[in-house]
This record gives structure tokens, C-alpha cells and sequence, in this order.
């Protein structure tokens, strides 16, 4: 983990909530691993004293590609940048997914969710049997498509709405698409109730779950990230997840 | 100039401190740790604690609240576990210690007293426990009697950590110095309520404590009162971000100072901080902390 200053080369507004932002820092672009994490600087320290923790959607050369949901003034604020802005960052952290081999796998991200599966799909589809489903309200709300598309596996969109796709949940899809496949490790994103959810469809799974949290430092020495274990106490996301199996927590 | 402190029998080798509670155990970044005057623990109490529910934080303009609630493994992992490993670390180490009885207290410093550790900080002042420990801070009797216990189990340098809340911070500094300690630290985090839209308790602890730079005007003010009341050095902490407000502090009399919820925003902070406070020095051509320490009263 080191701070970087990375510059921004390209943003792009993906729906009416969700943003990309491209940014160029070569270290940390080579560093950084799926599952991982980067902590960004939204102020001057009085109005956001904060860093907002936002997970790497993908990484191309020295770049790297942040996708986030505009869920407060400070994710408002980074939605604002313009190419050529610096942005002061926190990174590579978290724990890195690793990534297995010859194995049935199924990533199911729901709205923003799709973004960290896509960094962790293009490790993960070079030497496994993967299938994707992805999730949103709508046609509109669902991202990264194209780039899932462009990976050439197996994939099935799903809209609340039926406005593209199956009608229903990422996770009700899931758990039919699971049944097709030979008993798959799955990495799901997306909100608290999805994870539940998937926990509840596919109990006898290995599933892992990218956890949200209220975050302080993302370092590990301020303890607030807690996650309430199945066997008690609590984990620090930003140490020991923010990957983590589902069924060894309490969402 | 020289800029190291002695407390006790510790020589800090320059004022900047990190904070109890925002820099975890030291571990996590020994290269800033090695730079400062020294490390504070996060508080240690003599069982474990799993700390509370979350969500254990809440950003508002000017800070933070956080109910961590003293999350910590306990006196025995601490002992077994991290200690071997805070050796390595070349900085001043003072553990924090927190507990719910007097008689705790006394067990913690004596079963640390011989580990290699500078000192304590003894935490009457946290707001994130039900039990005693903030009820102790806000006591000068029992801040009298609990550092008084403390002082009989060691040898080694005692700081004791006092809070703002509900009480006046000159009658508690007044009873730490009283009962034998070497320094006070003042102040910690002082009590707040966040809450949800529904008007709910947004923190999973209910209420927490504030951090960060909404306090600093309060923690001045009662480092500069204290200054004037008690001969012990003081440890000034809350709110300090830049080298500038380290030596806000020092002018109002704190000998040293502690960098917290600036840890969180940049762990690097506490290093910052000591090196801006250095540039500081330079530029106004101060030869010695004597020179800036306690400078505010003498101006007024």
C-alpha cells in the first residue's frame, strides 16, 4: 500500500447514478489485484475529512478504471472530475481474490456490482469455465455489458423491470444459471440484499461476496470497517475482505 | 535545536506522537512510526473485546464520530502476540490501557510493567463503553485513585488521558498530578449523536465520540487552562491536521502532541504533521520548545 497521485484521462457517466473514471498511475495499476480496493482523496480535509473507498473495475496498461455510485456529496464531488485532474489516492487495498484454476465459476453483480467482477472475470476466464449474470433495475441501469461481451463467455442479463433480459433478480437468474453449471465457486456484487439473497438460493456453494461497509482509513488501524462474524465478533473489510466467504458472515 | 522531550523516564525524541485509536497497534506503517516521537497504542483492556456493531463511523463537516467501542484482543494476545512483534519497531511506546475497575487498571500496568514498553497511557476518558470508563474521567476522586493504582504497579512513564466531557479537565489533571503521573494527555474524543433520516442512531454503538478538527478549539482551550494549573507536562490532542496546529498546541502548553483522526485521511499524517512542525520552528528561528511552550499565556 502506498499513496499515489493518479491523473485522470477519461470520465464517462455509465447511468444516471454511476460514473467511470480512468486514471493513469502505472505502479499502482500493475499493483493492484482484483477484490482490491483503492481509497481516494474527495476534499480538503474539513468538508470530507474522509477517503471514499471504490473498488478497481479494471486495469488496461498503466491505467487503471474506477466505476462508482454517486451515493453522497463526496462520491458527487469525485463524479466531477475532469480529464487531467489529479486524484490523490490510497492503494492496492485489501485482500486480492485468488483466482483459481479449471474451475466452474459464476460471477453475479447487481447494479455498480458489475463493476469489481469485471476486473476479477478477466483473470479468472483465462483459465476457468465462467459464466456471468448481471443485474439491474432496468435496461438503463445495467453497466459494462459491453465489456463483459467483449470477453467472449457465457453471460444473461436480468432487469427488474424486464426491460432487457429475464425478468427478475440477479440472484433469482443466478441460481438457475448455477444449476446448469457443475456445482460453480461464485463471486457475487452488488447490494446487502442480493448477497442475502444468493446466500439463501445457493447454500451448498463456495460464494464469495464483495461486502460494503462504512469505512474509515481502509489501512487497518482504525477498526470501524466491522462485519459481524457467523461465530462472533467482527472483521475489518478493508483486511480481511472486502472479499469474503458469505456464509462466514452476517450481512 | 533539540527537539526531544523527556516525560517520566522517557525521552520522546521530538513532540509528534500518533494517537491512540488511529494508528492501530504501530504496526501497520513502521516506517512513519520510526519517524515520530513515538506510538500510542490502540487501548488494550484485560479481556478481549469484540467492540460494537457497526456502522462504527460518521463523517460530518469538520469530523468525525466513531463507536468503536475499544475493540482490542485482550491483555494476553497483546502480550503473546503483538508485543514480539512492537519490538522490532524503533519508536517510544506508550500502550494505552482501558478497564472498567480500578482494580483492572492496577492488573494491566503490573502485568505489562516488565514488557518492553515506555509507558501508559491510562484511558479514563473513552466514550465508547458503557461500563466505568468514561464515568472514571469524569471523576477527579477516581481519576485520583485509578492513577494512584497505576503508579503503585510501575516504574515506568504514566500518562493519563483526560476527557472534556462534563467535567472540568483542571480538577482531574489536578487529581492525575496529585496521584503521581508523569503527564496528562488532553483531550479525547468528546460525546456526539449522528443521526439517520428516520431519526434513528446512525452508529451501531448509539452514541460515539467526536474527532477531528470541529474539536480543536475546545481541546485548546482546555489545554491552555490546564497549563496554567498544573505543573505536570500535557499531551495535546484533537484536531491537530497540519504542523500549525501542532504548535497552536505547544504556544498553549501542550509539551507534546498527538495526531489522530488526521490518520485516518492519510496514514502518513503523524509524520507530516512532525515535519511541517519542524519547517515551522525553522522559519520562526526557535532555538529550543522553551521558547514556544506555554508562549500564549505569556503573551496575555
Amino acid at each position: 500500500m502506498r499513496r499515489f497521485t493518479g491523473r485522470v484521462t477519461d470520465v464517462r457517466r455509465l447511468t444516471a447514478d454511476i460514473f467511470s473514471v480512468w486514471l493513469k498511475e502505472p505502479v499502482l495499476a500493475r499493483a493492484v489485484q482484483p477484490g482490491q480496493f483503492v481509497n481516494v482523496l474527495v476534499g480538503d480535509g474539513i468538508t470530507f475529512l474522509l477517503r471514499r473507498p471504490i473498488s478497481v473495475a479494471d486495469v488496461s496498461g498503466d491505467r487503471l478504471r474506477l466505476v462508482f455510485r454517486v451515493v453522497g456529496r463526496g462520491t458527487a464531488g469525485l463524479s466531477q472530475v475532469r480529464p487531467g485532474a489529479q486524484l490523490d489516492l490510497l492503494g492496492p487495498l485489501g485482500r486480492p481474490v485468488r483466482v483459481g484454476t479449471s474451475q466452474d465459476v459464476l460471477v453475479c453483480g447487481g447494479g455498480v456490482g458489475a463493476a469489481p467482477l469485471l476486473f476479477l472475470s478477466r483473470r479468472l476466464v483465462r483459465n476457468n469455465r465462467l459464466v456471468v449474470v448481471l443485474g439491474a433495475r432496468s435496461k438503463a441501469d445495467l453497466i459494462l455489458v459491453r465489456e463483459f461481451r467483449a470477453l467472449g463467455v457465457k453471460g444473461y442479463l436480468a432487469t427488474d423491470d424486464g426491460s432487457l433480459g429475464w425478468q427478475g433478480t440477479a440472484a433469482e437468474l443466478a441460481e438457475q444459471v448455477a444449476r446448469e453449471m457443475n456445482r460453480p465457486v461464485v463471486y457475487a456484487c452488488g447490494p446487502k440484499a442480493l448477497l442475502a439473497d444468493l446466500v439463501r438460493r445457493l447454500p451448498r456453494h463456495k460464494l464469495w461476496g464483495f461486502v460494503e461497509e462504512r469505512l474509515g482509513c481502509g489501512t487497518g488501524i482504525c477498526h470501524c470497517c466491522a462485519l459481524p462474524k457467523q461465530d462472533g465478533g467482527y472483521l475489518r473489510l478493508c483486511q480481511e475482505g472486502p472479499v469474503v466467504l458469505l456464509n462466514k458472515v452476517r450481512l | 535545536m533539540n527537539f526531544a522531550v523527556t516525560i517520566g523516564k522517557t525521552v520522546f525524541p521530538n513532540p509528534v506522537l500518533a494517537a491512540a485509536g488511529t494508528f492501530g497497534f504501530g504496526l501497520n506503517f513502521p516506517r512513519v512510526a520510526n519517524a515520530i516521537g513515538g506510538v500510542v497504542t490502540k487501548a488494550i483492556t484485560l479481556e478481549p473485546r469484540p467492540g460494537n456493531p457497526p456502522p462504527r463511523i460518521y463523517e460530518f463537516p469538520g469530523g468525525i464520530i466513531n463507536s468503536v467501542g475499544l475493540e482490542n484482543p485482550g491483555l494476553v494476545r497483546f502480550q503473546t502476540e503483538l508485543l514480539p512483534r512492537l519490538q522490532r519497531l524503533k519508536s517510544r511506546l506508550i500502550v494505552n490501557i482501558a478497564a472498567s475497575s480500578v482494580a483492572e487498571f492496577g492488573r494491566l500496568a503490573e502485568e505489562l510493567s516488565s514488557a518492553r514498553v515506555d509507558g501508559f497511557e491510562v484511558n479514563v476518558s473513552c466514550p465508547n463503553i458503557a461500563e466505568a470508563g468514561v464515568v472514571f474521567g469524569q471523576s477527579p476522586a477516581l481519576v485520583e485513585k485509578v492513577t494512584r493504582t497505576v503508579r503503585h504497579k510501575t516504574a515506568k512513564t504514566v500518562i493519563v488521558k483526560l476527557t472534556a466531557n462534563f467535567v472540568d479537565p483542571v480538577e482531574t489533571a489536578q487529581a492525575a498530578a496529585a496521584a503521581g503521573a508523569d503527564a496528562v494527555t488532553l483531550i479525547n474524543t468528546v460525546f456526539g449523536l449522528a443521526l439517520d433520516k428516520l431519526g434513528r442512531p446512525f452508529l451501531g454503538g448509539r452514541t460515539g465520540g467526536v474527532s477531528g478538527p470541529a474539536i480543536k478549539p475546545l481541546a485548546l482551550f482546555c489545554v491552555d487552562r490546564v497549563a496554567a494549573a498544573v505543573k505536570i507536562p500535557i499531551i495535546g490532542c484533537g484536531g491537530i491536521m497540519n504542523g500549525q496546529d501542532a504548535l497552536d498546541f505547544i504556544s498553549a502548553g501542550a509539551s507534546l502532541v498527538q495526531v489522530g483522526t488526521a490518520s485516518l485521511r492519510n496514514p502518513e499524517a503523524p509524520l507530516v504533521v512532525w515535519q511541517e512542525l519542524k519547517g515551522l520552528c525553522r522559519k520562526n528561528g526557535f532555538t529550543s520548545w522553551a521558547a514556544v511552550l506555554g508562549r500564549t499565556r505569556r503573551s496575555s
